[in-house]
């Protein structure tokens, strides 16, 4: 089942301002300032000192998860309520602490919750959903591990600064563009379809856009299939419901062709003639 | 419909000189004091960075130089310069826009400062304002399909164009266009602006941006598109054999030519000669070698594959008041194209 839009962005709502307007990873981490309504919470600027927190929410989060799954086996899905994996997920600091640095990571959170709760509510047998059940615990501990290591690069304040998250370079730009499809993954993850679909609207059109003339005249086919990609490809998967996994499929595609692009214009740039 | 006759085509690259000669010619950056001391920059973003490497290059060659820049969306920044004026806030020294629709709203709310005279005669004589200089200018065209068409197959008049038995491509959502509706609008009134909409929305296919117009009518999925000429100059350089070529409509907005601009906030000696800068020989070949825009001040050669601008009649329009995007968005969305 997949559950419409508005739906989800009710039941979202308790968090509704916690988008940021930062752009994640330089290449897989970045720092996590708040710069928007501070819902993020300042723990994100020092996770080293809560990640103990991190860690007893993640066991806490697993215990919820695994109680309505045992709940599920012997009581239906009536009685399991599997609506609240999301609650409980929000509920959670942790949640920030991986979406401000490793947004493939969020998605498949996302995913996996939403993995779990439909499974139940389709009436799965349980030895599906308590596959589901242990693809999300291995992706929390996953994840956990990697706000362990962006903890320590923030200790040594080697995480870039949120505030020059504007590309000044072609090349910036491409990465900045990569980093945005991770968060139209995490967003369609969230069932968040139409800010899913913004996002490849408003960065074809703010940051692509920009880069594509000069990507033209080195490989022009390239940058006509990425045309399609964000016009076609990625709009429809989402628009169709395709799962998680189809839409990650479409998004590594395009990263893919993106890093060729980015080769592309670092070869043009180091031909590039002077001004003076 | 009139049939063109003037259009030589993309082979036919043009090595004059734009519009008629000047009597001040650009001048040589070797001709310019250094320049010594800090700036603050404002710079809408635009042109795929390569103005970053213009400004690059002018530190590199002012070692006591320094220049804070400030990147963002163009719009965005002329609000906040707006902004921070109101509120007191000390802001850049120069702005330097990708088009001149945001000029027009710094220079409106009084904030640009006059610039002087020898610098504003290098510009083209309808290219001079007092308290602004476009630097680089870009040309709309009617980019087709060579396979089947020719030039002359193509209207001289923008008006004409939905009339005609061509498929079309166009990008209403596109910056670009709709600074073009707005000069449509200031050149034939709201209510013929209103009609060209609705009778183009019934043959035009929409696209998402202009590079997609273009590639669609190379891969000749429609006869004709609406696009700046750039990107028809990039495809052609990365893919000479490609088919597709630019024509142009005769002294309307099918042919509008919208501008780079720069505005001094402070009038010191610093900040003029900066942006003196910009319009030398070197910088304006520049970016008419790698980012194909077109120089508007006399000496420099157009990019490669565009005819001189003499050989075209783009319409006389204030580029400044291409900024009253409001009532273009309007207009718009009543046609339905939005």
């Amino acid at each position: 089942m997949k559950l419409s839009t508005n739906t989800n962005r009710a039941a979202l709502n308790g968090r509704a301002t916690f988008f940021l307007s930062v752009f994640l990873l330089a290449s897989v981490f970045t720092a996590g300032h708040a710069t928007g309504s501070g819902a993020i919470g300042d723990h994100v600027n020092d996770m080293s000192a809560n990640i103990d927190s991190y860690n007893d929410e993640v066991v806490w989060l697993i215990g919820k998860v695994d109680v309505i799954v045992d709940t599920y086996e012997k009581e239906g899905a009536k009685a399991a309520a599997p609506e609240a994996v999301v609650d409980h997920w929000e509920a959670v600091d942790f949640h920030s602490a991986i979406e401000v640095n490793y947004i493939p990571l969020y998605a498949s959170i996302w995913q996996g919750l939403f993995g779990v709760r439909v499974a139940i509510e389709e009436g799965a047998p349980i030895d599906v959903v308590r596959a589901e059940q242990d693809k999300l615990e291995q992706t929390l501990w996953q994840s956990l591990g990697a706000v362990k290591v962006a903890a320590q690069y923030q200790e040594r304040g080697l995480l870039p600064d949120v505030e020059a998250t504007t590309p000044d370079s072609p090349i910036e730009t491409i990465d900045v563009i990569k980093q945005r499809l991770d968060r139209t993954l995490a967003k369609y993850a969230e069932k968040l379809d139409d800010e899913a679909i913004g996002i490849v609207q408003d960065t074809y059109l703010n940051l692509f856009e920009g880069i594509e003339g000069m990507l033209i005249e080195q490989d022009a086919d390239l940058v006509e299939s990425l045309e399609i990609d964000f016009n076609v490809a990625l709009p429809k998967a989402i628009q169709d419901g395709k799962s998680v996994d189809d839409v990650r499929g479409v998004i590594n595609t395009m990263q893919d062709k993106l890093d060729r692009c980015k080769a592309l214009l670092r070869a043009a740039e180091e031909q590039r003639s002077d001004v003076f | 419909m009139r049939r063109r006759t003037f259009v030589k085509g993309l082979s036919a690259a043009a090595a004059a000189p734009l519009l008629t000669p000047r009597l001040a010619a650009a001048t040589s950056v070797d001709d310019l004091d250094p320049l010594v001391g800090e700036l603050t920059l404002y710079l809408g973003r635009g042109e795929g960075g390569l103005y970053e490497n213009v400004l690059e290059a002018i530190e590199k060659r002012n070692p006591d130089f320094t220049l804070k820049i400030r990147r963002g969306p163009t719009a965005a920044l002329a609000n906040v310069i707006v902004a921070e004026a109101g509120a007191g806030v000390r802001g850049p020294d120069v702005f330097w826009a990708v088009d001149s629709g945001a000029i027009g709203l710094v220079s409106d709310a009084g904030l640009a400062k006059p610039l002087p005279t020898d610098l504003t005669d290098l510009l083209q004589e309808e290219f001079r304002f007092e308290r602004w200089a476009p630097v680089t200018g870009r040309i709309r065209t009617l980019p087709f399909h060579t396979g089947r068409l020719q030039a002359t197959n193509i209207p001289d008049s923008i008006m004409a164009l939905p009339d005609s038995d061509l498929s079309l491509g166009w990008a209403p959502a596109y910056a670009s266009f709709q600074s073009f509706v707005t000069a449509m609008r200031i050149l034939q009134g709201d209510a013929d602006t209103e009609a060209w909409l609705r009778r183009m929305d019934k043959r035009a296919k929409p696209f998402a941006g202009e590079l997609g117009v273009v590639m669609a009518v190379e891969r000749g999925e429609v006869d004709v598109g609406l696009a700046n000429h750039y990107y028809t100059l990039r495809l052609k350089s990365g893919k000479p054999d490609a088919s597709v070529d630019l024509a142009f409509t005769r002294n309307d907005a099918g042919c509008l030519v919208n501008a780079s601009g720069v505005l001094a906030l402070n009038n010191d000696d610093l900040t003029i000669n900066f942006i003196r800068y910009l319009f030398t020989t070197q910088v304006q070949s520049f970016l008419a070698r790698e980012a194909y825009e077109i120089p508007l001040v006399s000496g420099v050669n157009p990019p490669a594959g565009l005819p001189p601008l003499d050989t075209i009649s783009p319409p006389k329009v204030d580029l400044t008041l291409l900024a009253d995007l409001k009532p273009t968005l309007d207009l718009m969305r009543k046609a339905g194209v939005l």
